[in-house]
């Protein structure tokens, strides 16, 4: 079966999801930017320490006052593009990325609360965990066909000129 | 999005041959020296594997922010994956920040530490 994800030959970018699908992720991503206001324990994941050794503590609080606004920032704009766009037929490839953004944004905060390891098995449809585990599997799904879309675009060879 | 500049704490840099108008203290070379061969020694970035990130996103991260060829960039995903990290890249410490500070826009989870 081909991707249910595709870019037109206008550029725009097509995910063919269910009506439900869109309203689920929609209601996601509008529960994370309360969590990232309040710096909810739960979105701890998505503000990983720069300096971690004992004796760059102050740098590491440097780092934090430095960045933290602009990648909460960062974080809410693409999960506001979902939810803004999460009913719409075709995305322009700014909405595109931001929802690969914020596909993982999520899938990290479920997949941290549901303590994810690797190999782990889907928990027992009966285990109050289920359907949670049941959404983590779901954003993966659309993650990989997303990436899997744009890696096309990447060129094997890199780029001669390294980073940026 | 890039961060703001950082805001240094010591002045501009002199081209090179200008010497400084200071003089130094005897005492205090072998302190400066040390500082600078600590200042001179390159910032690692370093990803850490974690249990929630797609192999396949790792991979593509890796192309678009350092522009590595899918071989390299796989070949580093599979480091972290196997060995639990590896030095995706390497520079100044202002470099290293934004680069880790870019990994961290994407979820993955970046540190960064001085050589030694």
């Amino acid at each position: 079966m081909s991707s249910p994800i595709k870019r037109r030959r206008d550029g725009r970018y097509v995910i063919r999801l269910d009506a439900n699908a869109r309203v689920v992720l929609a209601n996601l991503a509008a529960q994370l930017p309360e969590a990232l206001d309040a710096r909810d324990p739960m979105v701890r994941r998505l503000f990983p320490p720069a300096y971690t050794a004992d004796d760059q503590a102050a740098a590491e609080r440097d780092y934090r006052e430095l960045v933290d606004t602009a990648l909460t920032n960062h974080h809410l704009r693409s999960l506001e593009t979902l939810v803004s766009t999460a009913e719409t037929d075709s995305l322009s490839e700014e909405e595109f990325l931001a929802w690969l953004d914020a596909v993982g944004s999520l899938r990290l905060v479920l997949g941290t609360r549901l303590d994810v390891h690797e190999d782990m098995e889907a928990p027992d449809p009966q285990d109050p965990r289920a359907a949670e585990y049941g959404l983590f599997v779901f954003l993966g799904e659309l993650q990989y066909l997303m990436v899997e879309l744009l890696a096309e675009d990447l060129p094997d060879e890199g780029r001669p000129e390294g980073a940026l | 999005m890039r961060p703001p500049t950082r805001r240094r704490r010591g002045g501009a840099t002199l081209p090179s041959g200008v010497m400084p108008p200071e003089t130094v203290p005897v005492g205090d070379i072998e302190t400066i020296i040390d500082q600078e061969t600590t200042e001179d020694r390159p910032w690692l970035v370093i990803v850490w594997n974690d249990p929630i990130n797609l192999m396949s996103f790792v991979t593509f991260v890796l192309q678009k922010l350092f522009g590595y060829s899918k071989e390299k960039a796989t070949a580093l995903m599979l480091d972290i994956h196997h060995k639990g990290r590896a030095v995706v890249s390497s520079g100044t410490r202002e470099r290293a920040e934004l680069d880790v500070y870019r990994l961290h826009e994407h979820g993955l989870w970046a540190t960064m530490e001085q050589s030694g």
